[in-house]
């Protein structure tokens, strides 16, 4: 069990710079998420937290203690790899067992360590087989195994279940979360999808070609995202953005745009900052918009439904603007059809406006 | 097999330490249809004579230039030869063999010099190959260590019978006066002709060991050491755990090549020792060289060259299905 933290790291692979200038505290028995996407630089952090990469610059410390020169196997982390990385001539059992072995456990602890393991993934039945005769899924699960199977300082997941299948993948969500919880080992988890980043973490290191964009828990991240980017990125169906402008009227700001012109709050008002004209981006979530067929009293945006996509427990209507289509969450007994005019009020607590020129989150 | 069923349906008594352990409740109306395809006719194969007709040029070239030849050497190994006649003779030119010393020592010799010249060859080959393997300037000194190789064989026989010659040769004199030697050259005493002649070749093939070695060093995969060195292996213990077995396939080619040229190559040995001291280097192929080219017992050297070639056929063999089953294990 340790604490990791990130001093200035970097990590540059001759002229290209894959991870700048990272800041990362993670407190023990921390479950960290790193999300971004494809080729952001969380392979690379990884592999610089497991000793297998050269740290360019900074420091990283686990409990104080500067690792940047330790020896992998003097760490005691337990990685997953990306690529599963198993070892073809030796069975799954073995596979597993490896871990153990080189850290001179008995055998008896070995074969019981392994089936617990081989048991949590259910793979028990695949013990005797070698990689090759294994499915994508199932290789990913042995990887897994070999992780979980020590009770080593810090735990490294690097999109450990991103090749399994939807129910499956539900499911290792909630194993991994609870083994972690259970165990009270530090984890470290990267992965591409803000969903499983979400589900799992105690806290979210969002990243973007290689630098950290906001450091936050779930809920942070998700209801105050720190700029356009992350507001973007984190959240399915995907936050809608409009291009509005601020408008002073009477005693009110107003954000307009050519389908609505809605006051804000007056909190909101106050974290504009100054900013008291001109453009904005304003964001919200599908989730913080409500549609209806009969105008209500409120101020409202008037549009057209474009089409509509049933979700099981959710509905997604895409309403079509003059100039735009926005993406409203609703419940699945909604009846409106496609060419209606329909009517979309904003819940103001859950919008966000963004600085055009940098993407920075007024509010 | 629902979440909602995963979640909450942990057996009381039977969680494992930390793990919880759920029951699969298997959703049986959600089983797919059973399989009703019956067994289909198969399509009738590739036609085998139009594969047959692809080889014949082959096939043809093979049996003029290998099995003509094949065939004279049994018929020879079975008849008294002279130039111009051949008697039958009973099998005595492999009845003979059995009594005969010089023919019994020629394997013992050259089981000798073979394991010799192959583990230092392999040892000092992969030692080398490791070394050089990702180093600064490793093309240069790859290509520097290559040299020996392209020598012919004669050649570098002779520059090393100078090197070894007991008044002038410059290794003699060092060997000489560090004390490993005494006055005579390593190559005119018994004891240690053998050694000399197993020097050459390892300082000739070694490379190729290297090289080949070298090849199979890039290929070992990177994930795997890295896997090995995070589950808690020392570098050393990688080395033997992951490189190794990865070599195998590489270095069971190496020992085949190597044996095989031991058994045919008398090049150099004949340029430094010609067999002697007495017959202290007289390894198999040479005394067959000897019995055929310098006695002109044409029958007999053809025996002992059939019983060279049925061991030499057993062993490679072997060390195919070997690297056979190194494959299919990787594959
Ligand atoms: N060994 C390397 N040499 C040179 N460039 C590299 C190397 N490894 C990674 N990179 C580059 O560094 C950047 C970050 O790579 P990294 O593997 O960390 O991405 P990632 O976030 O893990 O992506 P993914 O989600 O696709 O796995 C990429 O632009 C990649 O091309
Ligand atoms: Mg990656």
């Amino acid at each position: 069990m340790a604490k990791v933290s990130f001093r200035s790291v970097w990590k540059k692979y001759g002229e290209l710079a894959a991870v700048k200038d990272l800041n990362i505290e993670c407190a023990d028995g921390t479950f960290l998420s790193i999300l971004g996407p494809s080729g952001c630089g969380k392979s690379s952090t990884m592999r610089m937290i497991a000793g297998l990469e050269h740290i360019s610059a900074g420091d990283i410390l686990f409990d104080d203690q500067r690792i940047n020169d330790m020896a992998p196997r003097d760490r005691d982390v337990a990685m997953v790899f990306e690529n599963y990385a198993l070892y073809p001539h030796k069975t799954v059992f073995e596979n597993m067992a490896n871990p153990l072995k080189l850290r001179g456990q008995s055998t008896d602890r070995i074969r019981e360590r392994v089936n617990a393991a081989a048991n949590l993934l259910e793979i028990g039945q695949l013990l005797r087989r070698r990689p090759q005769e294994l499915s994508g899924g199932q290789k990913q699960r042995v990887a897994i195994g070999r992780a979980i199977v020590r009770e080593p300082k810090l735990f490294l997941f690097d999109e450990p279940i991103a090749h399994l299948d939807a129910k499956l993948r539900a499911h290792m969500r909630g194993e991994i979360k609870h083994m972690q919880r259970t165990l009270g080992t530090t984890m470290i988890y990267v992965t591409h999808d803000q969903l499983e980043a979400m589900s799992m973490a105690d806290l979210i290191a969002v990243m973007h070609d290689g630098e950290l964009q906001q450091l936050g828990t779930p809920r942070e991240v998700y209801n105050q995202p720190v700029n356009a980017w992350v507001a973007g990125f984190v959240g399915e169906p995907a936050m809608n953005f409009l291009t509005c402008e601020v408008q002073a009227r009477r005693d009110d700001v107003l954000l307009t745009h050519s389908n609505f012109a809605l006051p804000l709050l007056p909190q909101q008002v106050q974290r504009l900052n100054g900013h008291a004209a001109g453009p904005v981006r304003m964001g919200v979530r599908p989730d913080g918009l409500s549609i209806t067929m009969r105008k209500p009293s409120e101020p409202v945006i008037t549009g057209e439904i474009f089409v509509n996509e049933l979700l099981g427990g959710d509905m997604i209507v895409d309403v079509q603007l003059a100039d735009a289509r926005i993406r409203v969450k609703t419940a699945p007994e909604f009846e409106g059809v496609p060419g209606e005019a329909c009517y979309v009020t904003v819940n103001r607590e859950k919008w966000h406006a963004f600085d055009v020129e940098n993407g920075r989150a007024f509010f | 097999m629902t979440d909602t069923v995963l979640s909450d349906q942990s057996i009381p008594g039977q969680s494992q330490g930390l793990f919880r352990v759920r029951q699969i409740t298997d959703n049986v109306e959600a089983r797919p249809v059973p399989s009703i395809a019956t067994e289909p006719k198969l399509n009738p194969p590739a036609s085998r004579a139009y594969f047959f007709g692809l080889m014949a040029p082959a096939i043809a070239l093979l049996a003029c230039i290998s099995l003509y030849p094949f065939c004279w050497l049994i018929y020879m190994s079975l008849h008294d030869v002279e130039i111009g006649s051949a008697v039958w003779n009973n099998f005595e030119n492999f009845t003979k063999l059995a009594s005969d010393s010089r023919y019994l020592n020629g394997w013992w010799l050259l089981i000798q010099y073979s394991v010799m010249c192959l583990a230092l060859q392999i040892g000092i080959g992969v030692f080398l190959a490791v070394a050089l393997n990702g180093a600064r300037f490793e093309k240069i000194l790859v290509t520097t260590l290559l040299m020996p190789m392209m020598m012919a064989p004669i050649v570098a026989g002779l520059v090393w019978y100078f090197l070894y010659n007991g008044t002038f040769g410059w290794y003699h004199w060092l060997l000489q006066s560090v004390g490993i030697l005494g006055p005579k050259s390593i190559l005119a005493s018994t004891g240690t002709a053998l050694i000399g002649i197993v020097i050459v070749d390892v300082w000739q093939w070694t490379p190729l060991i290297t090289l080949i070695t070298l090849a199979g060093l890039k290929r070992v995969p990177q994930d795997q050491l890295e896997a090995n060195m995070v589950d808690g292996a020392s570098q050393v213990r990688n080395f033997f755990a992951i490189t190794l077995p990865n070599l195998y396939p590489v270095l069971v080619i190496a020992v085949m090549l190597r044996f095989m040229d031991n058994f045919r190559f008398i090049d150099s040995v004949l340029a430094l020792t010609g067999g002697g001291p007495g017959n202290a280097t007289k390894i198999l192929p040479v005394y067959l060289f000897e019995v055929s080219f310098k006695f002109f017992k044409l029958g007999r050297g053809a025996a002992i060259a059939l019983t060279l070639l049925v061991v030499t056929i057993i062993l490679g063999m072997i060390l195919v299905r070997v690297f056979d089953r190194q494959q299919t294990r990787k594959a």
